[in-house]
């Protein structure tokens, strides 16, 4: 099936926190209002640099997450651009209040870098692991929420995120993650990019999980089942044009994310599907359960994210299409 | 050092102003928080009428000193200095606390001259640190290498408000950055929402804490403007530290009847009111 923008085969394996690090590299250069803030977290090339050309932009608050996201509202309120690096579960769970009152409430432009984040920090176990990240933030007004899919586009979005004004919030899984997108694929904050297109049903994806959806993808077309692949890289504001879209134009819905299905990306289009477009959705993702560890394909298999689990909801989901949409 | 005569005179008749317009307030809002905004009244004044470097026909003038009140459990002091200083119309009062108002329960930056949305306890002093840090980035040198900053902050922590953690680890990391343009004033008026602080969780003795995570520290009476500014002056000579002012303060200070009374949240009955508008004549 033609996909679009797509590297065949699919390129090197990376980091996201690398390839965030080597766009910032160039971003901290040439805009002098980005300042690094850290809770002790590894500084990466672009805390480097900045601690070498301009100590005065880089500050480590050590293990102090609330303080981590209030002291750079306050930089942000003093003018500067923010970003703060600590992991995800630390950022969420022990700063939610700081991120809600402190940068959203205000619209202060703080950015706010969210790393390690997901259910796919394999080593770490369930004390690491947030399934709640999307659930939680996606509810705080002002608040943008990103979650990019391979190190090309967390290098859009890092870009883009720094010339966006108000807070957001990045999503940067910990594992490798193989180079999906062409360089010049055309990236927006907001708008979902259409890897493939088919009629029998879409899937929406986030982050690392688009890698998996693309295989289950290539799999269901191998079998005959023409489905559309929607990289929901945005998950606040959601692009509901293009959910509504995938809801009338092919009737059925899978949606795919390392993150909780209660309130996650899956809570997400399933809002969205029930008020503009009744189809029926299926949720690939985390189902009410903490973590554990193992490696990322032990979880995959043991928390059901593979892609055989995205390609048999697909097959599901299909089925439950009502008779008028399923004989289309 | 004691100040002239005049410039005292000015601060005590200010700090009335603002406890009386305070009042009027509470009365309009039908609640308020009269035991904070009396208690940190006279050093509001010192900063907003003696102190502080600010310019009311600019509130986003860049260079301005930063006021960032942390608890905003007392905010109606805040506004009336404002009000007082010119940053909006003493009319926005008689709407506060109101559907739609500007001057909403607790501070808003959307406010003119306010600096920090507060209401959420600990946070303030992380904001305010953040804040001071920013004004040292890119400044000037001095001789001996250190950066002059572009700005002062001053921000008012409550001691009841002080048993949030994060107010510690701000506190730590002021010290780390030597942020020496950063002035903690806390309001300690020994009372908190539900019972005094030693009650509640003891946080005494309060100075030597602060003390030891290697602020300077200076304790005075909070409701004697010579002790207020000469806190502020030693505050702004010492370098290389950021500077805590332990201030002792009275709850509900300014109307004898209501002081060390946990008037913490309230409304004012007419009786309570009148004897607060007389007592503030």
């Amino acid at each position: 099936m033609k996909r679009n923008y797509v590297m065949e085969p699919l390129g090197e394996m990376k980091a996201m926190y690398q390839a965030y690090n080597e766009e910032m590299v160039e971003l901290v250069k040439k805009n002098g209002n980005i300042v690094l803030l850290y809770g002790d977290f590894p500084r990466g090339a672009a805390g480097e640099l900045v601690q070498k050309e301009y100590p005065d932009r880089i500050y480590d608050v050590g293990i102090a997450e609330a303080n981590l996201i209030t002291t750079a509202a306050g930089m942000a309120g003093a003018g500067k651009i923010p970003f703060t690096h600590c992991h995800s579960i630390f950022a969420v769970g022990r700063a939610y209040n700081q991120i809600r009152q402190n940068a959203a409430f205000d619209k202060l432009n703080v950015k706010i870098v969210l790393c390690n984040s997901g259910m796919l920090w394999a080593f770490m176990g369930g004390s690491h692991q947030i399934i709640e990240e999307i659930t939680a933030l996606r509810v705080i007004p002002n608040l943008v929420l990103v979650s990019p899919a391979d190190p090309v586009e967390t290098k859009k979005v890092t870009k883009a995120v720094a010339e966006y004004f108000g807070p957001v919030a990045i999503r940067l899984a910990n594992p490798p993650v193989p180079t999906i997108y062409k360089e010049e694929y055309p990236f927006e904050l907001g708008k979902a990019v259409t890897l493939m297109d088919g009629e029998d049903a879409t899937i929406i994806a986030t982050g690392i999980m688009l890698a998996d959806a693309l295989a289950a993808a290539d799999m269901l077309a191998k079998e005959g089942i023409k489905v559309r692949l929607l990289d929901m890289h945005t998950i606040k504001p959601l692009d509901e044009a293009s959910i509504i879209n995938a809801a009338r134009e092919t009737g059925a819905i899978v949606t795919v994310e390392d993150s909780s299905i209660i309130g996650g990306l899956g809570g997400a289009v399933a809002e969205v599907v029930v008020e503009n477009c009744s189809v029926p959705v299926k949720r690939v993702g985390i189902k009410d359960r903490f973590g554990q560890s193992g490696t990322v394909a032990e979880l995959k298999v043991a928390y059901e994210l593979t892609a055989n689990d995205i390609a048999k909801a697909v097959k599901e989901v299909i089925k439950k299409k009502p008779p008028v949409l399923a004989s289309q | 050092m004691a100040y002239d005569e005049k410039v005292i005179k000015k601060l005590e008749e200010k700090a009335k102003i603002l406890r009386r317009d305070a009042v009027e307030m509470i009365r309009a809002g039908e609640s308020g928080w009269m035991g904070g905004s009396f208690s940190q009244a006279d050093i509001i004044a010192a900063l907003m009428f003696c102190y502080m470097k600010h310019d009311p026909r600019n509130p986003q003038w860049e260079e301005r000193d930063r006021l960032i009140v942390s608890k905003a459990h007392c905010c109606e002091t805040v506004y009336a200095a404002l009000g007082e200083a010119g940053y909006f119309s003493k009319k926005e009062y008689q709407s506060y606390g109101k559907f739609g108002a500007t001057l909403q329960a607790h501070t808003e930056r959307k406010v003119p001259g306010i600096e920090y949305s507060g209401g959420s306890l600990g946070e303030g002093l992380s904001f305010a640190l953040g804040e001071a840090l920013a004004a040292r980035i890119d400044a000037s040198e001095d001789a001996s290498g250190r950066p002059v900053p572009r700005f002062r902050v001053f921000c008012i922590v409550g001691d009841g408000e002080s048993n949030e953690g994060q107010v510690w680890e701000a506190v730590m990391a002021a010290t780390h950055y030597k942020a020496d343009n950063l002035v903690a004033i806390v309001d300690h008026n020994k009372f908190q929402s539900s019972g005094t602080v030693e009650e509640r969780i003891n946080m005494m003795p309060m100075a030597e804490k602060w003390q030891a995570f290697g602020w300077d520290t200076t304790e005075i009476d909070g409701h004697d403007f010579n002790e207020i500014l000469n806190a502020l002056e030693k505050a702004d000579k010492v370098k290389g530290k950021p500077h805590a002012i332990i201030a002792h303060t009275i709850k509900c200070k300014g109307v004898p009847s209501f002081e060390h009374k946990n008037l913490h949240f309230c409304k004012l009955s007419d009786e309570m009111y009148a004897e607060a508008i007389e007592a503030l004549k």
